[in-house]
């Protein structure tokens, strides 16, 4: 029974080594703990800015964000099994054919994920700031308890993801209703006390005052979720065939507009019928958006006037970048290969595809702006969240072509990824910062944008197209 | 005789795979060429480098007047191509694939097209069905329709029968020698020997990345030989050599 999970986690390193090499994926790990090492460095530094209940904030608002989008991407129910697994035939599919249930099957793959995920990111970070610790001066004690309530932070994010991706492949208006009473129930919390309800996440008031009945409330709420989860897991109804009126010709004439019109047409079918429009618009950007605006609420008195919705946008900016992966994760070069279309051509109907999706992230900054009460700065907050973004997407479609799920383990495309984007991050905050309006000049992103994705176009139209 | 297809000393290695060495071909205008070969022999991927789906290590093609690797997508302009494993994207229906195939490829009049198609190969009720409910004969049949709706001078076939019935197979097997008598040009890949000595009139033998040999199909008839025993006395003396 053990051997599904063990070979599912070989067959998950296979698929990403074979990649690009097992050593440029094995350093991968190695990677992150470095930046947690050095950066464990910054500390007192930071300390003199930031107390530090906050520090410890921001760390655990990462690795819930980390578990949601792990559970984002690997759990959207179904539809994962299907694309994912569908046509690659990998174990999670070919284990149908054996005596094992799909819902054993699906909980070892959950599973497999958390604990491959943990080893690859979690681990990792904890055991660099653990070993920074001697250096810096935070006592072992504290560095494990860190440790425990990260992972317990990661799970959390994994597993809300996890159970609510259930729920919404069972049923929308449950799930909606669900929603509801988490955003009540925090809304509550909030008047009630009168403080952030993020200081109520549990890993974290486990963090501030460790005590065993928190420890043990957490892991059963962790328990229950994950177990709900595969209880409500519904394996794929067999014969029903699925028709639709042919909507391809209508919509092709209204994209008669776009650069490519029948690739915009069919990447909007594909969004909207597979769920994953709604899908990951819900568990992919709004949910993690809406946990940090919550975590960066509490930093607010520490930035500059106006700092708040800067950072905000400029966070949106980056999420909103991730959606290239939305439309590239389940479209692989294989389908086109036969008809007379360049990766280059896939490359700039997915930005087309993406630029309109950037809808999204600018509302959502204007909805932002206006709710807090800074209209006066929409315009600013909006043209820096969405310049970031193209910014960024441009630099991952240079990176990563049309895999950007799949080559982000690549040591060297992360460093230089992070580099280009950090970069730009700073910059623009500092700018921001300095005074709101100057967040207009982040237009000037449009150039650096416009040279990666030529880039981007030349790079990959010269090698044979990858099958992943 | 106008050469359509023009292969040059390919070879192609994956890693340390040589999956095909030093391969030279040419095809004729109007044959129904067929490429034989055990599972590995490196059918797939001699497809895939006349189509520029994939670059050769070494070499050189030209398809149609095209050089492959010079204009991979111009070459795929022109050519109908069913692939081996690819099937149509999930989410659009059969129809809606083949009007996605049309504004690709610029065809016009893909309604009237389509709905021949369909009527031929017996899958009109399939029509509206999303291509991921679709069984796996009639993702073949799909795959066929739009290989052949543009009506490209050249179509290259990675194992065109294996997906169907009977029936389906011998309807298949009178549309492509049909195809040919317009005057239009054949290439298929197969381990299916007794279709080919049916079908083809000339053919390669493949054998570990290596061209055993080519020729037409009625020069072995003539000496009375026959395809298949011998494709496996040739195939047999090379894997004991
Ligand atoms: N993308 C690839 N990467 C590595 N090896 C490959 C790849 N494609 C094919 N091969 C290898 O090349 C050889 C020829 O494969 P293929 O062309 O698919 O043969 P056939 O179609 O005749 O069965 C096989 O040994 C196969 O394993
Ligand atoms: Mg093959």
């Amino acid at each position: 029974m053990f051997d599904l999970f063990i070979n599912m986690v070989k067959e998950e390193w296979r698929v990403h080594s074979t990649m690009f090499g097992s050593l440029s994926f094995a350093l991968f790990p190695v990677m992150i703990f470095g930046i947690a090492f050095m950066g464990s460095f910054l500390i007192p530094l930071m300390r003199k800015t930031l107390p530090a209940g906050n520090l410890a904030l921001i760390v655990h608002a990462n690795y819930l964000m980390l578990g949601i989008m792990v559970g984002g991407f690997g759990l959207l129910g179904n539809e994962v099994m299907n694309r994912r697994f569908g046509q690659a035939s990998l174990l999670a599919y070919s284990a149908r054919s054996l005596p094992l249930s799909e819902k054993f099957i699906f909980s070892n793959f959950v599973v497999k994920d958390t604990v491959y995920y943990f080893f690859l990111w979690v681990l990792p970070f904890g055991f660099g700031y653990i070993l920074a610790s001697p250096f810096t001066g935070v006592s072992l004690a504290a560095t494990l308890l860190l440790l425990l309530t990260l992972t317990l932070s990661f799970l959390f994010g994994l597993c809300g993801v996890f159970f609510l991706s259930a729920v919404y492949a069972r049923s929308r208006p449950v799930l909606w209703l669900i929603l509801l009473a988490i955003g009540m129930g925090v809304g509550g919390l909030a008047t009630m006390s009168g403080t952030n309800p993020v200081l109520f996440f549990p890993p974290l008031l486990l963090n501030s005052a460790f005590t065993w009945t928190n420890l043990f409330i957490s892991c059963a709420v962790l328990a229950l979720l994950f177990g709900v989860a595969i209880v409500l897991f519904n394996p794929e109804s067999v014969g029903s065939e699925k028709t639709y009126r042919n909507s391809f010709a209508p919509l092709l004439r209204r994209f008669s507009f776009l650069p490519n019109p029948p690739f915009a047409t069919k990447d909007t079918l594909d969004l909207y019928r597979s769920g994953s429009l709604v899908g990951q618009t819900i568990f992919s950007f709004l949910l993690p958006l809406g946990v940090i605006w919550f975590f960066l609420a509490l930093l607010g008195p520490f930035f500059p006037p106006h700092g708040l919705l800067f950072i905000f946008a400029i966070t949106t900016g980056v999420i909103a970048s991730t959606m290239y992966t939305w439309i590239t994760m389940f479209d692989t070069f294989g389908p086109y290969a036969c008809l007379p279309v360049a990766v280059s051509t896939l490359i700039g109907s997915k930005l087309t595809t993406f630029a309109i999706l950037q809808v999204l992230p600018a509302t959502f900054i204007a909805a932002v702006a206006t709710l807090s009460g800074e209209v006066t700065y929409l315009v600013p907050a909006v043209v820096l969240g969405i310049s970031v973004s193209f910014y960024a997407v441009s630099v991952m479609a240079w990176l990563c072509g049309l895999s950007p799920n799949v080559l982000v383990y690549d040591v060297k495309v992360l460093f230089v990824y992070l580099v280009l984007v950090g970069i730009v991050l700073v910059v623009f905050t500092s700018v921001a910062f300095a005074d709101p309006y100057f967040a207009l000049l982040s237009v000037i992103l449009v150039i650096p944008t416009w040279l990666l994705v030529r880039k981007a176009k030349a790079r990959w139209d010269a090698v044979d197209p990858a099958g992943f | 005789m106008t050469t359509i297809i023009e292969a040059r000393d390919l070879s192609k290695t994956y890693g340390d795979v040589q999956a095909l060495s030093h391969v030279t071909l040419s095809v004729e205008k109007g044959a129904l060429f067929g490429l034989l070969g055990p599972n590995g022999s490196g059918k797939t991927t001699m497809i895939k480098m006349l189509t520029g789906q994939t670059r050769p290590t070494v070499g050189s093609a030209t398809v149609l007047g095209v050089d492959v690797i010079r204009d991979p997508v111009g070459v795929r302009g022109l050519v109908g191509i069913i692939p081996e494993q690819e099937t149509p994207p999930s989410f659009l229906t059969a129809i809606e694939y083949l009007e996605f195939v049309a504004a690709v490829r610029k065809i016009t009049d893909i309604e009237k097209k389509a709905d021949w198609w369909f009527d031929f190969l017996d899958f009109a009720d399939k029509k509206n069905v999303l291509c991921k409910d679709l069984s796996r004969g009639t993702r073949q049949k799909l795959m066929f329709t739009q290989a052949f709706i543009h009506e490209p001078e050249l179509a290259l076939i990675d194992e065109p029968l294996i997906n169907f019935d009977p029936i389906m197979q011998d309807l298949v097997k009178d549309y492509l020698a049909g195809y040919v008598k317009k005057g239009k040009t054949i290439f298929i890949s197969t381990h299916i020997l007794e279709v080919a000595e049916e079908i083809c009139s000339g053919f390669a033998i493949l054998h570990k990345g290596t061209l055993l040999h080519t020729g037409p199909v009625t020069g072995l008839t003539a000496r009375g030989e026959h395809l298949p025993s011998f494709f496996l006395s040739l195939v047999r003396k090379d894997r004991h050599v």
